[in-house]
């Protein structure tokens, strides 16, 4: 089989060391350019099975803010990362809720990894006047000249 | 006296971000008993709570949080020390009286204008972020140019989308994680462009934010003119030389419907310049002794009001001392001044507090002005220690003993950064 090279940077620290991997198809044969042992392992683990943490946020209803920040518990595949974005964009949150409150269990199939709030949003009752934004009007589609034009922000997920 | 006296209290913090909660609790934990928290928002937690990304707490809870994670954490442990806490109330200025009594005047909502008396203060203001005036790009002035840390807390908090398409100036961490979050919530961004050769932000975030996602990263390039009328149009980008001047023969048209800026923090000072408090030049935030006190007896100062940290955690170090020393300065407890001068020298941007007493350990925080390694540092003709490597944008970290300290009988300790010597084996 012939041997192929792979280029990782580490992550480890700040030095940033330029990695190479050789390997004939999934089998490691020679790791270098790392200056400590981390380095090593962040090639190998880049290379047998990229994992990478998500944190997003999703839509919540009667809290202070607008929007909930969540984490998956665990990092998940690198090449989920997209799909699994979308996925938990779905989540439609009604407050109050608990900081570490699960949201989905075993989230894209995968065995104790979970979606987490990262933050309490009590519900509020009372809002003072100047907290409320403008209430929202009716949504309707823009052509792209009125888009252009609009003065104001695009709430996120314009569907 | 500004409005109505509104309490006494031993120690008031300005600001309830990490510095902010840092200090009050390092205040309570010495034994001032009345501390209270003043911040200008909606809810104590700064900036952490825009900040959702993970690598928070890494060394002080010696676990990966989230910012609002770590920011909760906090909030409850100032809850349980019993401090009080005002938001949405705006430090409007502060006065202080011949005793040494200081008013801090507040405004809010409920009370109006009102002022609290107190014996010390922590300033814990945090930064701002450098704008569009900050590198003066020429060009029309459309709406969709805004900074990356506005962008954050609009897509984090509010769940809007700044624009669709979307360049980003400047490879500062905020501007690297705005990449991968706005590319998350479905918009398209173009590239991040960086007028020095190297880039501003760990690797690691280079590497999670752009590399993954496929964003180029343009090195040695700057916007050179903005196009648009009303809203951004398109950007004109080129390569600059050694002066950092933009090389036009090269430029090229970009479409994009917004452009973030991520240029570097500025120490927010307003407050400290009215006070007429000695600031440093070079960090932009106040000169502080080795108890964190500023020039001005009893005003203390933590956080990135001082110097900007690329770590929380950090600011959690040196919130709690300045608590520490806030509250005891409130009890009556008077410490020697200082007898030792802190100089940057080779290598270095600034050091950390600007002064040292042989009478404690110290923390000396630094920053380099370019990247070297292997290398050593020096201070003084005290000690020399091997460094693997020292780059700009992580802050180099020394401890030094008072044993250390009382060896030395000059005025001014002069700190290097120096290449490593061939051959030489570790002091």
């Amino acid at each position: 089989m012939i041997s192929e090279t792979e280029h990782y940077t580490c992550i480890a620290c700040p030095i940033g060391c330029p990695l190479r991997l050789e390997h004939e198809g999934n089998e490691i044969k020679e790791i270098s350019g790392h200056s400590c042992n981390r380095g090593a392992k962040y090639a190998h683990q880049e290379f047998t099975d990229p994992r990478r943490a998500l944190s997003t946020t999703v839509t919540i209803s009667g809290s202070l803010w607008e929007r909930l920040p969540v984490k998956t518990t665990g990092p998940i595949l690198k090449n989920h990362v997209m799909e699994a974005a979308r996925e938990i964009h779905r989540l439609r949150i009604d407050a109050p809720v608990q900081v570490g409150q699960v949201l989905i269990e075993d989230f894209m199939d995968e065995k104790g990894i979970n979606v987490v709030a990262c933050r309490s949003m009590p519900r509020i009752t009372l809002i003072s006047p100047g907290h409320r934004k403008h209430p929202s009007k009716k949504r309707q589609r823009v052509s792209n000249r009125q888009y252009n034009n609009r003065k104001t922000m695009h709430k996120t997920h314009d569907q | 006296m500004l409005g109505r006296m509104e309490g006494k209290y031993d120690v008031v913090v300005v600001g309830g971000g990490p510095a902010g909660m840092g200090a009050a609790i390092g205040a309570r934990d010495s034994g001032a008993e009345r501390v209270l928290i003043l911040d200008r928002s909606l809810e104590a937690g700064g900036i952490l709570m825009q900040c959702i990304h993970s690598g928070f707490g890494l060394h002080y809870f010696k676990e990966e949080l989230s910012g609002p994670e770590y920011a909760e954490r906090f909030l409850e442990k100032v809850i349980d020390h019993d401090v009080d806490v005002f938001t949405d109330s705006y430090v409007s200025g502060i006065a202080i009286d011949s005793d040494g009594t200081k008013g801090v005047h507040v405004m809010n909502k409920e009370k109006g204008l009102f002022t609290v008396e107190t014996r010390s203060v922590a300033l814990a203001m945090g930064c701002r972020e450098r704008t569009r005036g900050a590198i003066r790009i020429p060009g029309t002035r459309p709406s969709g140019i805004l900074t990356a840390g506005l962008a954050q807390k609009l897509v984090n908090m509010r769940g809007y989308l700044p624009g669709k398409r979307i360049a980003i100036l400047g490879s500062g961490d905020i501007g690297l994680i705005m990449a991968r979050r706005l590319v998350l919530e479905g918009c398209e961004v173009v590239g991040v462009f960086e007028i020095m050769p190297y880039s501003n932000g760990l690797t690691r975030n280079v590497v999670q934010c752009l590399d993954d996602f496929g964003i180029p990263l343009h090195l040695s390039t700057s916007v050179a003119f903005i196009h648009g009328r009303d809203r951004l149009e398109k950007i004109t980008v080129a390569p600059v030389d050694q002066d950092f001047r933009p090389d036009m023969s090269r430029a090229s048209d970009i479409e994009c419907d917004t452009l973030l800026l991520s240029i570097g923090l500025i120490p927010e000072n307003e407050l400290s310049q009215r006070l007429g408090i000695r600031l440093s030049v070079v960090t932009g935030g106040p000169w502080v002794s080795s108890t964190m006190e500023t020039s001005m007896p009893g005003l203390f100062a933590c956080g990135n009001v001082l110097h900007v940290h690329d770590l929380v955690d950090f600011v959690t170090r040196e919130s709690l001392l300045a608590g520490q020393f806030a509250g005891e300065w409130a009890q009556g407890v008077r410490r020697p001044k200082d007898n030792i001068g802190l100089s940057p020298g080779d290598n270095l941007r600034y050091c950390l507090p600007h002064s040292l007493s042989p009478e404690r350990e110290h923390t000396i925080y630094m920053r380099c002005k370019e990247a070297m390694k292997p290398c050593r540092i020096r201070v003084g003709n005290l000690m020399e220690k091997k460094l693997r490597f020292v780059v700009p944008a992580e802050m180099i970290m020394l401890k030094i003993k008072p044993d250390l300290l009382e060896k030395f009988h000059g005025e001014t300790l002069r700190i290097d950064i120096l290449p490593a010597e061939e051959g030489k084996d570790d002091i």
